[in-house]
């Protein structure tokens, strides 16, 4: 070292004025930067601190001021240098001065995790939460099934306030369906239906097995074979546990895309885009199965299933055309169309009386 | 260490003004990219994208001469996010079966559920503030905070409960009281803060507005006006009321000073909203020429969107909405609202941080993932 100093021309020695934050205390000091094989601070002509080129880092700063730490000095001690001249000098000297910052690589890293953390949420949703969803639906107990089930209908009676329609005459003949399907089903009195005064053409099953059928489907319907159908359906549905199994899948589904997006409770408007996009294969399928259900369970009771895939069509139309794979049942028409070909002659006796089927068709009508 | 020489002491002004120095330009580019990395990553980019604007705000802003360092890392808040999200899955999965529980019992039986979650969100806001404040760094000094967030987030559950029952009329008191606590377990080093608000000040500065705030619910244009008067108050007062020792904080934020702001924010909002609205029109468009479908058909019953061209553009558009509000909102009510309530800070009695010692150590991120994970924001 001293022999390159004897050999090196004369120079001013390069330095300057600077302002240092000890990080114990925050009085301002004064320092006198000399720029040698460290960078030293002096102190009334005494470096009281020397800090390797090598171990300086940049701190945050606004622009016109350089702001360095070192790996060796107190985590917040602070050196603020205003001299452009010098600032660009020591700049020049410090090979490793943004080691910490997060550079283009930095932001490509964080990019390409985030994207392997997307697809692997994804493939979890695609694959494994309907596997879950299979396997765990057999655990859940019958008695929690029921309470889920209790759970929804009070709050789909506290939101639509419909109330359920019970003519005595139609209720009976109401009844009488409902009895003769269960039977030839096999099922208990635990299997409920009702009908609900709403105007909307639907029938649904709750977990635990409620079903309702509502009045706008009962309006449109012109035998009492297709309302049979539709309850068979229902049923298929209860037996098949699928709205349990759709609860699983959707509350993993929308868990783990709530997750994705940062918000735990899984709410939000792409979320339900999305969360209907990825779940509509699945009830699909179910839907299938639940019409296999139904067409057995008429097949038993002597009956065609024909006339449900007419009311269904009569309700929904042609839908060819439109891309439906969103949509929750599969085309209306390839129902039908299956129904068509289980067409059998009726060979049991009809499944309602003349005046049956009427007082059906008015159980909502009195209370009116 | 004697016979170091500091900077003689000039004569001071009695009040020195608080300043920000950044660009405008400079902080729309950050948010923007920002916006579009979050969109790219799928929103993990957010505690990057929050360490930056904090970076910014922190490091262009100044005291007597010295800028501010925010010395927090992203990387911190991801780990944060991961701990607290561990510990909110299982309370949310107790949650679901207990509110499973009593809504058999009664139809939204499990609201009163959300009481252990208010709970939750102000342990989570007073977690999170330490957490900024032992990253806010001056003169090498970093501030930190004690205390505790249960007691805290107790105190904030009774006065929420107060003001609920006077329909709002406590609320001075109650922010009082909360900054009360949160300003004497504050310290700069080894200074401790307090807070000499009151809430009779805050009251007498506000009390119309609590009486407009009905009407202007009813009239849609009154409602910004009454807000960013409210707003203003509601900064002046608690700026002017911060102190640390003998140092002092004094606000000139005029009332109608916020009010612009949410103006802009408004205008772009709709502005934003109707670009959003003609390209979902023109896509659909597009969308029926292409696979031939009437156009009517494009929304199938209940409206669920049966084309898939029509769905992902919808999809592509509405994130670009999201983002672009996100960017609006950021540049005016995070930066603006920053720029514009600093300005208005005189500080008196700078002798008193001359010399502070270092003290106070690091608090981790978890409260910033539990504000993360419940939505919750405070300052």
């Amino acid at each position: 070292m001293d022999s390159e100093f004897e050999a090196a021309p004369p120079s001013p020695r390069p330095g300057g004025l600077a302002i240092y934050f000890d990080g114990a205390s925050n009085r301002r000091r004064s320092v006198t930067l000399a720029l040698l094989d460290r960078l030293e601070l002096q102190e009334a002509g005494q470096a009281t601190v020397a800090w390797r080129y090598a171990d300086i880092r940049r701190a945050d700063s606004p622009p016109g001021l350089l702001r360095l730490t070192s790996l060796t000095a107190p985590v917040l001690a602070r050196l603020e240098i205003r001299d452009a001249a010098l600032a660009a000098d020591l700049v020049s000297r410090c090979t490793r001065l943004d080691d910490n910052a997060p550079g283009r690589r930095g932001v490509a890293v964080i990019v390409g995790w985030s994207i392997a953390a997307a697809v692997s949420i994804v493939a979890v949703i695609l694959f494994v939460v309907p596997l879950l969803a299979e396997r765990l639906t057999p655990l859940v107990p019958q008695a929690f099934e029921r309470r889920l089930g209790d759970v929804a209908d009070r709050q789909i009676r506290a939101l639509f306030g419909g109330r359920n329609c019970d003519q005595a005459s139609g209720q009976a003949a109401f009844n009488t369906l409902v009895n003769r399907l269960r039977a030839a089903a096999g099922m208990d009195v635990s299997v409920e239906a009702a009908v609900v005064a709403t105007p909307i053409a639907n029938a649904f099953a709750l977990p635990g097995g409620k079903v309702y059928l509502f009045d706008g489907l009962l309006a449109k319907a012109q035998d009492p074979d297709e309302i049979a159908g539709v309850l068979a359906h229902e049923f298929g549905h209860v037996r098949h546990r699928d709205a349990t199994r759709m609860l699983l899948h959707n509350g993993g589904t929308s868990f783990l895309i709530g997750l994705l997006f940062g918000d735990i409770t899984g709410s939000g408007a792409l979320i339900f885009a999305s969360r209907s996009l990825l779940t509509s294969s699945y009830s699909r399928e179910a839907e299938h199965n639940a019409d296999g259900f139904a067409i057995d369970l008429m097949h038993q009771l002597g009956r065609s299933p024909k006339p449900m895939g007419q009311l269904l069509f009569r309700v929904t139309g042609k839908e060819a055309g439109g891309l439906s794979i969103l949509a929750g049942h599969p085309l209306t028409e390839d129902r039908l169309a299956r129904m068509t070909e289980q067409d059998r002659p009726p060979t049991g006796p009809p499944l309602l009386t003349a005046a049956e089927w009427q007082a059906l068709k008015a159980i909502c009508a009195v209370a009116k | 260490m004697n016979q170091m020489s500091f900077v003689a002491p000039e004569p001071r002004p009695a009040a020195v003004p608080m300043a920000f120095s950044g660009g405008r330009g400079e902080f729309r580019r950050l948010v923007s990219r920002g916006a579009g990395l979050e969109l790219i990553t799928a929103g993990f980019y957010r505690f990057w994208l929050a360490t930056d604007i904090r970076r910014h705000l922190w490091s262009y802003t100044s005291l007597d001469g010295d800028a501010f360092e925010y010395t927090g890392r992203a990387r911190e808040l991801l780990i944060g996010f991961l701990f607290a999200l561990a510990i909110l899955v299982p309370i949310y999965v107790v949650y679901f079966l207990v509110g499973l529980e009593a809504e058999r019992l009664q139809a939204f039986a499990s609201i009163p559920l959300f009481l252990f979650f208010y709970l939750f969100g102000q342990f989570a806001i007073y977690r999170a503030r330490r957490y900024r404040l032992t990253r806010t760094v001056w003169r090498g000094v970093r501030f930190w905070m004690a205390g505790s967030g249960l007691g805290y987030a107790g105190r904030a559950a009774l006065w929420g409960l107060l003001m609920a029952l006077t329909l709002g009329l406590a609320l001075p008191w109650r922010e009082a009281a909360l900054e009360r606590y949160k300003m004497r377990h504050t310290y700069y080093g080894d200074l401790q803060a307090s807070f000499e608000g009151n809430g009779w000040e805050f009251f007498k500065a506000g009390w119309w507005l609590w009486l407009l705030a009905p009407v202007a619910l009813m009239v849609f244009p009154l409602a910004p006006f009454v807000y960013g008067a409210f707003k203003a108050v509601e900064w002046r007062w608690w700026l002017s009321g911060i102190r640390f020792g003998g140092l002092s904080l004094t606000s000139t934020l005029r009332r109608s000073a916020l009010i612009g702001l949410y103006w802009k924010v408004i205008g772009w909002m709709i502005l934003i909203g109707l670009v959003f609205a003609a390209y979902l029109f023109a896509s659909a468009t597009l969308a029926a020429r292409i696979s031939g479908v009437p156009f009517d058909h494009l929304f199938g019953k209940q409206m669920s969107i049966e084309s898939i061209p029509f769905l992902a553009l919808t999809v592509v558009g509405y994130l670009a909405y999201v983002l672009a509000i996100n960017v609006v909102i950021r540049v005016y009510l995070l930066r603006d609202l920053w720029v514009r309530l600093l300005v208005s800070v005189d500080v008196q009695g700078l002798q008193a941080v001359d010399n502070v010692a270092a003290r106070g150590e690091l608090s981790n991120a978890l409260g910033e993932g539990f504000a993360d994970g419940l939505d919750v924001a405070g300052f």
